[in-house]
């Protein structure tokens, strides 16, 4: 018999255990193919390009008298797919649901009855996510840029440092993404528009103008890791990016550290004091 | 003590879900009886620290539940929603769930076919919980509650879906649980249930506890109620004569072959039936029956 | 008969005709939306546009120096293409639970138990939907028109431009039953509205990034087929008779936004169902 003089469990060694138990639900539901689609896409079109580039070569525009090579186009793919929109997304998706599924699902009531710490639940169920999403979205981005670099004669020894960085910063986002939605999911009725409005709205919105405001959005740090330049034209572009302010890359790095950690730590804190009242 | 509440009240909203309710639950089999709407899932929530008193105080075991894991040790809960992981299968699930209890891999796995053996589940301990039938994922869900061994065992409307062999073996379950000296709290808005548990009731009703204790004591403080008393014997009219000359008898009613008396002082009337019967003055009484001295009596009087 | 029975009596009143419950659903729906304090809080966030193009007008026609503010069709066309941003959430809050919400609570085989056909219950559920969209499009686009008639007090750009009251109709009716069809499919596919939310936003935002791609990558605009705001934006430019914004012809995004009717329908078929057969 179990005796009731045994202290918890320390809050990372149930995290490990209800990280195991999520990881194998979360990769192997349905859900998962809504992560295959947004991560096969990308490959799909990295492919296609590929493939029409071989077969008229002239089809890459000219950017500034100069045409755009393959490193460029993996870039433009990092920026205006990966960061600025399956992150963010996959980051809302499963971040806003990390208890709330459980609360639908009216599974919540066997975690919560258990001898476990409740942060220790979503703390498991955030690395679960971490680690699902990762292992689907980081081999994408390994696929588009052996798609992708070679075009235009460019040398996937030499631009392998880029994607060994873009993958630091794509797992970077993905954390920071998935902590600050896990807060907005533990602590708010309606995640879901709090997350749209942030993703859709604030974040491209107030990227695009100077001032302090922008530090309030995830994507501000991640620029400052990217280590591509986006490619500029036109009067309004080039305007925008003399106004354009790129954090160091120490700052970006303890910025998302900061929002990753003090995100799950708010998270957790929610789940112990709310109280899940399950629909009857 | 088992559970104690000290004015306890719950609300969501506007909506109160317990209302002012203070009382102890000793240590042995109780039910929890109320229609639905009572308040009897507020209770069991707010015993199982899954939901937090707006006002007043709850100890369990002695120690406030709410965000005190450590007493989940001691307690085990089986919810009434039917909800699981479905692609685990039975004996997969809880044994991760005894895993979390501090159980180490192995340990939790014999464990877990131990909790499943005592439910009759073991041949289909290997399937998936979706392909289970409603019984059968009820017994699942009565076997995590009790792998760990608790001390105390919360058990929601435990026979939902259950078919009457199932029914009797959890019932048989249940009554050895206590009978171990483990304390039981089973919830239900079946009265026979509950009666064939325990005589050990809560009787809840619009938020407020309106009854605890044994069955039968509660049933004799119910003045208002008159006990009625069915007497089957040879001679009914002449003893109805008798009878009446009592003044605890209220009234008198003949059904074939039998005597229907109404009386406010059960005790002593019967101790004048014994008498009678002894004396042969009025020739054989066969039988004597009380139909509501039961739960269904004491329910039907207090829940208006 | 001097003692009346009273048990139970079969209902002896009329029946409405066989078809008619897609209404009661509609009108059960509608009702349930309107008792929440944050939805109605969105509707008249969503008409806040209107009042903002109320002001104009009424600027336009009686204070000279403003009379440059004066309407044009192309502020109709402004203005419903503005008013996209509610479209989407009010599609994401009203619209996302639809089915999924029935799925949830095993309420499809209650339903469909009853003389109502799958394509009632579906047409109820989109007349919803349908009823809301509208209500912050079409509603409001022609009550523009008739405040830029009662404001100047004549009816001479309402002559002048009478194809407005057919575009802003045939415009706001693409629009909305494009994004109506979509969503209810996508509610069908699951029992969490959430999730179903998260996929709606998927697919309007993932085409807009996947045509952002294949833009800055062959500067061409003829790419815009491939996301779903970009599409309604052409074919309401062609029905309002305006510059299209891109180069994408738009009888191409009119077939796309009529193949994604279609999937939808095709989804919906195949989901909607009494029973749910698990292999």
């Amino acid at each position: 018999m179990v005796t009731s003089n045994r202290p918890v469990p320390t809050i990372m060694t149930t995290a490990v255990r209800i990280f195991e138990l999520s990881l194998g639900q979360m990769l192997w539901s349905r859900r998962s193919v809504f992560l295959a689609f947004i991560a096969a896409a990308p490959v799909a079109l990295a492919g296609l390009i590929r493939f029409a580039t071989f077969a008229e070569p002239r089809l890459l525009p000219q950017i500034n008298g100069e045409r755009l090579d393959g490193t460029a186009l993996f870039g433009l793919m990092i920026w205006l797919l990966y960061v600025r929109f399956i992150v963010p997304v996959l980051g809302m998706f499963y971040g806003t649901s990390l208890v709330a599924d459980e609360v639908d699902d009216k599974t919540i009531t066997y975690l919560f009855v258990r001898p476990i710490p409740r942060g220790a639940v979503l703390i498991g169920k955030y690395l679960a996510y971490f680690v699902c999403t990762a292992l689907l979205i980081l081999p994408s981005v390994v696929l588009v840029y052996f798609l992708l670099v070679p075009i235009g004669g460019g040398s996937i020894g030499r631009s392998f440092p880029l994607l060994a960085v873009d993958l630091g910063v794509l797992a970077a986002g993905i954390g920071s993404y998935g902590a600050l939605f896990a807060w907005v999911g533990a602590r708010l009725k309606r995640p879901l528009v709090v997350g749209l409005v942030f993703v859709f709205g604030w974040e491209p919105g107030v990227l695009l103008f100077p001032g302090y405001l922008k530090r309030a959005t995830v994507a501000y740090y991640l620029q400052g890791l990217v280590p591509h330049t986006m490619p500029q034209e036109g009067g309004v572009n080039i305007l925008f990016q003399v106004f354009q302010e790129v954090p160091p890359v120490p700052l970006s790095l303890a910025a998302l550290a900061g929002v990753t950690l003090v995100g799950v730590w708010l998270a957790a804190r929610a789940t112990e004091t709310r109280e899940y009242v399950l629909e009857q | 003590m088992v559970i104690a509440a000290d004015h306890v009240s719950k609300w969501y909203g506007q909506v109160i879900g317990l209302n002012d309710v203070t009382l102890e639950v000793s240590p042995g089999i109780t039910g929890l009886l109320g229609p639905n709407g009572a308040g009897k899932s507020t209770f069991m929530k707010l015993i199982t620290g899954q939901l937090k008193p707006s006002k007043g105080t709850i100890r369990v075991l002695g120690e406030p539940i709410w965000r005190n894991p450590a007493l989940y040790y001691r307690i085990g809960f089986c919810p009434e929603q039917d909800a699981f992981y479905e692609r685990m299968t039975g004996l997969e699930w809880v044994s991760a769930l005894v895993r979390l209890n501090g159980v180490s891999g192995e340990s939790a796995m014999a464990l877990a076919r131990q909790a499943i053996e005592m439910v009759d589940l073991a041949d289909a301990a290997g399937k998936k919980i979706g392909a289970y039938s409603k019984g059968m994922r009820q017994r699942i869900k009565m076997a995590q509650a009790l792998a760990h061994e608790p001390e105390l065992l919360i058990l929601d409307e435990p026979l939902a879906g259950m078919d009457p062999l199932a029914r009797r073996r959890t019932i048989r379950m249940i009554k050895d649980w206590g009978r171990s000296g483990r304390s039981v709290i089973v919830s239900s808005h079946i009265l026979h249930e509950i009666e064939s548990m325990t005589s050990n009731i809560l009787l809840i009703n619009q938020g407020r506890i309106l009854a605890e204790g044994n069955v039968h004591q509660i049933r004799d403080l119910i003045d208002e109620h008159p006990h009625t008393v069915h007497v089957k014997a040879d001679e009914t009219r002449a003893l109805a004569r008798a009878l009446l000359a009592d003044a605890d008898v209220l009234s008198l009613k003949f059904e074939s072959g039998a005597l229907v008396v109404q009386t406010g002082r059960p005790d002593a009337f019967y101790s004048r039936l014994t008498a009678i019967a002894a004396s042969g003055e009025f020739g054989a009484i066969h039988e004597v029956t009380s139909p509501d001295d039961n739960l269904q009596a004491v329910f039907k009087y207090l829940v208006k | 008969m001097p003692i009346h029975d009273q048990g139970y009596r079969r209902y002896g009143g009329e029946r409405a005709a066989h078809g008619r419950a897609w209404a009661v659903i509609a009108f059960a729906g509608i009702r349930t939306m309107l008792r929440k304090r944050s939805f109605l809080g969105l509707l008249l966030v969503a008409w806040a546009p209107f009042f903002v193009r109320a002001v104009q007008i009424y600027a336009a026609a009686n204070v000279p120096q403003a009379s440059f503010l004066a309407p044009t069709p192309e502020m109709f066309r402004d203005f419903l293409a503005q008013q996209s941003s509610f479209v989407f959430f009010i599609a994401v809050y009203a619209g996302s639970g639809l089915i999924a919400s029935d799925r949830r609570a095993n309420a499809l085989q209650i339903y469909l138990s009853k003389p109502l056909s799958r394509v009632e219950y579906v047409f109820g559920k989109l007349a919803v939907l349908l009823a809301f969209l509208l209500l912050v499009t079409w509603v409001p686009a022609i009550v523009l028109l008739i405040v830029q008639i009662v404001f100047t007090g004549d009816v001479s750009f309402f002559v002048d431009n009478i194809f407005l009251f057919p575009a802003i109709t045939v415009s706001a009716f693409v629009q909305t039953i494009a994004i109506s069809a979509t969503m209810l499919a996508l509610s069908s596919l699951s029992k969490s509205s959430r999730y179903v939310g998260i996929l709606y936003a998927g697919v309007i935002f993932f085409s807009q990034a996947m045509y952002g791609v294949l833009y800055q990558v062959t500067r061409d605009s003829s790419w815009a087929w491939v996301s779903f705001n970009a599409n309604i934006s052409q074919v309401n430019a062609f029905i309002f008779r305006m510059r299209p914004t891109y180069e994408t012809p738009w009888p191409v995004s009119l077939a796309v936004l009529t193949i994604v009717v279609a999937l939808s329908a095709v989804i919906l078929e195949r989901r909607v169902r009494g029973v749910e057969v698990v292999a």
